[in-house]
């Protein structure tokens, strides 16, 4: 599946044309995570486009790798966060001295099956970018099981070989940015996710029938239907103009609450109507016979990821704020 | 005659936007309550006399004769500086279904009247029976000469003591078979001896709505507009336009903006609970705008909106609600005063806010009723 999406140029559709994408944007991109969500893929589609492409291209659109990771024939994991002893996420103290890595990483997604890491570690002059390859000495990944069968990756690096890619202050701006366009992807790959659990659930409720009718012809649950489909289509039509807004704007500071608006959309909504559809369910979409669970399951994942409803609300609202304030 | 739909939208906005800001009474800013005409009698012959009371008629009638694009962005600066409607009942709704149904005789006559506000108009449609199920409606008008003569109730008539004519729904064929059919649309004039108009305190103390009663009312039969029997199918022809108006944000909007600026002057902002509901219901507002802009770019286009565009009102006037319960929130101990409320050079009328997003959920068809629409003609789901 990976090769066809890659011959559909879905990886390189936000790499600008002169760095061998098509240069079409976040919002055509979008559309493509839309896409993914509505069939559950576990593609590595959201984790390229936004964070591995998004990072290489912004920091070294040159390198090899961004031809192979445009063509699917690679990819490439990109490792920042930390766990702090709490367990809860922590500032970061990984550190990369003489082209070996030491320290660990956290909530890795797509540590399995990856050709290596993109690390961003602190280097001796300031933060570095580094790639350190899969199968490096001193390196050991912890798998953590996920809701969607996926894993995420806990690294740790004992002296672990890794090449500088990028160094200073522009990484942590790369990073940031890239961040931004995943978290983005990932709120349409939960409209497209939600959609299709609306679809599947309205299917249901026309064919089940109790007390000798379609149960989708009892008025609370048609209202409930009404419902879950005008949250559905309030986050598509949030989130794609969010990211058509992101595609015009080039100031991190205003496209990363732009962000974090179509991320607290999507998860609110998938939040929403994946549970709502399990109840609509009723018993069989509490078993695994049913794909419906496995929607939510999915949509588990992809709110965790890079920062649920509440965390991005708060982030958008602080943006909010400090706007007002420097005005 | 100037052609408006010739000009750039841009160009169109900043042309609107300047003659409201320049020529539109500063006390009349954002209303709360609905004007009688005499209030308002002034800025209406400003509008009068630059031809814009009916921005959506066409230019042959004394309109504006507007596209759709350029509708919306009247429609949105309107809201934007917070120009009152006006008594816009016979712009909005008589006007419309005159000119499509109405005989030549009838638009020379009812038109112009209607510009000038010669004629103030209200619209008997519900009667106590006759609520969400309108059709079941029972007044009767029975042919007798030269007149029709008019038997019944209408409610929840807004601002009909201010009206000098009704347009309504009457059944004209009780013996119809199916309820919808044996109805027709009548013109008729408020001031005669069968007209009774009570006016009905609401919650908030206002008094825009009111019973009307017909006993032995006449109208001459030349008034009605249409084909006998056949109003039904004419009213409900007119909707498809105004429905993406009821579903605007500029109510949630405008509520927002006062909530926040009261908000933020009572401190409310130090509460993190209460950031995050009103980070809530403002991504609630920029959302809901998103999908608003996707229906307006459909009529746009020149297409024909379909019935899912009940559900920008559903969503916005359920925000709207939340938004003014945030508002009575802040105000803590003052949630349950009336009348307008200080804050540094801020004044906000809390309660007034939050009695007035609380019928918007019930006109224009309550959001029930919405809902089994959007459920039947968008979802398909069965009866």
């Amino acid at each position: 599946m990976v090769r066809e999406l890659a011959e559909a140029g879905v990886f390189g559709v936000a790499v600008p044309e002169d760095q061998g994408g098509l240069g079409m944007g976040l919002a055509a991109g979008g559309v493509i995570a839309e896409e993914v969500g509505r069939v559950i893929a576990p593609e590595p589609v959201v984790l390229t486009i936004g964070l591995s492409l998004g990072l290489l291209r912004r920091l070294c659109p040159a390198h090899p790798k961004m031809a192979q990771l445009i063509g699917g024939e690679i990819s490439l994991a990109v490792a920042w966060q930390e766990r702090g002893p709490d367990g809860a996420l922590a500032d970061a103290t990984c550190r990369y001295a003489d082209g070996k890595l030491t320290g660990g990483k956290a909530w890795v997604v797509g540590a399995i099956g990856s050709l290596g890491f993109l690390v961003v570690a602190e280097g001796d002059d300031g933060p570095v970018l580094v790639l350190a390859e899969a199968d490096a000495d001193g390196l050991v990944i912890d798998k953590r099981a996920q809701a969607d069968g996926s894993s995420l990756g806990e690294l740790s690096f004992s002296g672990t070989p890794a090449v500088e890619l990028a160094s200073g202050g522009a990484v942590p701006t790369a990073l940031a940015e890239a961040v931004a366009d995943a978290t983005a992807l990932a709120a349409a790959e939960l409209v497209g996710l939600s959609e299709r659990a609306f679809e599947i659930t309205l299917d249901y409720i026309k064919t089940r029938e109790q007390f000798d009718k379609p149960i989708g012809s009892f008025q609370v649950i048609q209202h409930r239907a009404v419902d879950l489909n005008v949250i559905c289509e309030v986050a598509q039509a949030g989130v794609r103009e969010a990211l058509a807004q992101m595609d015009s704007e080039t100031d991190p500071k205003v496209r990363a609450p732009i962000a974090s608006r179509a991320k607290a959309r999507a998860v609110t909504a998938a939040k929403r109507i994946t549970r709502d559809a399990i109840q609509l369910h009723g018993a069989v979409g509490y078993t695994d016979e049913f794909d419906i669970g496995l929607y939510l399951n999915r949509a588990l994942v992809l709110s965790a990821w890079l920062g649920d409803d509440a965390y991005h609300r708060r982030i958008w609202f602080e943006a909010r704020e400090a706007e007002g304030a420097a005005q | 005659m100037t052609d408006w739909n010739a000009i750039s939208d841009v160009e169109f906005r900043k042309e609107v936007r300047q003659f409201f800001e320049a020529e539109y009474p500063e006390e009349l800013r954002h209303l709360p309550h609905r004007p009688k005409f005499a209030e308002i009698e002034h800025w209406h012959r400003k509008l009068h006399a630059k031809g814009w009371v009916a921005p959506a008629w066409p230019a042959e009638f004394g309109g504006m004769g507007l596209n759709a694009a350029k509708l919306l962005i009247f429609y949105e600066e309107q809201q934007r500086w917070g120009v009152n409607r006006g008594r816009d009942m016979g712009v909005q709704m008589v006007g419309p279904l005159i000119i499509k149904f109405g005989t030549q005789e009838q638009k020379d006559y009812w038109l112009p009247r209607i510009l000038s506000c010669e004629d103030i108009w209200c619209q008997g449609y519900s009667e106590p029976g006759a609520g969400s199920d309108l059709a079941n409606l029972r007044t009767r008008a029975e042919i007798d000469g030269d007149d029709f003569v008019i038997n019944g109730q209408k409610i929840w008539t807004t601002m009909a003591h201010d009206a000098t004519h009704i347009f309504m729904l009457v059944r004209t064929d009780p013996d119809a078979p199916k309820k919808q059919q044996g109805i027709s649309f009548l013109l008729a004039p408020m001031n005669q001896p069968g007209v009774d108009v009570r006016t009905i305190t609401t919650l908030s103390g206002e008094t825009e709505f009111c019973e009307v009663f017909f006993d032995n009312a006449r109208t001459p039969r030349e008034n009605l507009v249409g084909e006998l029997n056949k109003g039904w199918t004419m009213a409900k022809a007119l909707l498809s336009f105004e429905r993406i108006f009821i579903g605007s944000p500029s109510l949630a909007q405008n509520a927002l903006g006062q909530l926040e600026s009261f908000a933020r002057g009572r401190g409310a902002f130090d509460d993190p609970v209460f950031r995050d509901r009103f980070a809530q219901a403002a991504l609630d507002v920029e959302d809901h705008a998103a999908l608003y802009a996707r229906f307006a770019d459909q009529l746009k286009r020149g297409e024909t909106l379909g019935a899912d565009v009940s559900m920008l009102k559903i969503w916005v006037t359920e925000c709207f609600q939340r938004i003014t319960e945030l508002m009575i929130e802040a105000a803590g101990p003052d949630g349950g005063s009336i009348g307008p409320l200080q804050v540094g050079n801020v004044s906000v009328d809390v309660l007034a806010s939050f009695y007035k997003a609380r019928p918007t959920t019930i006109y224009g068809g309550s959001n029930e009723i919405q809902r089994n629409i959007l459920s039947k003609a968008v979802l398909g789901l069965p009866g």
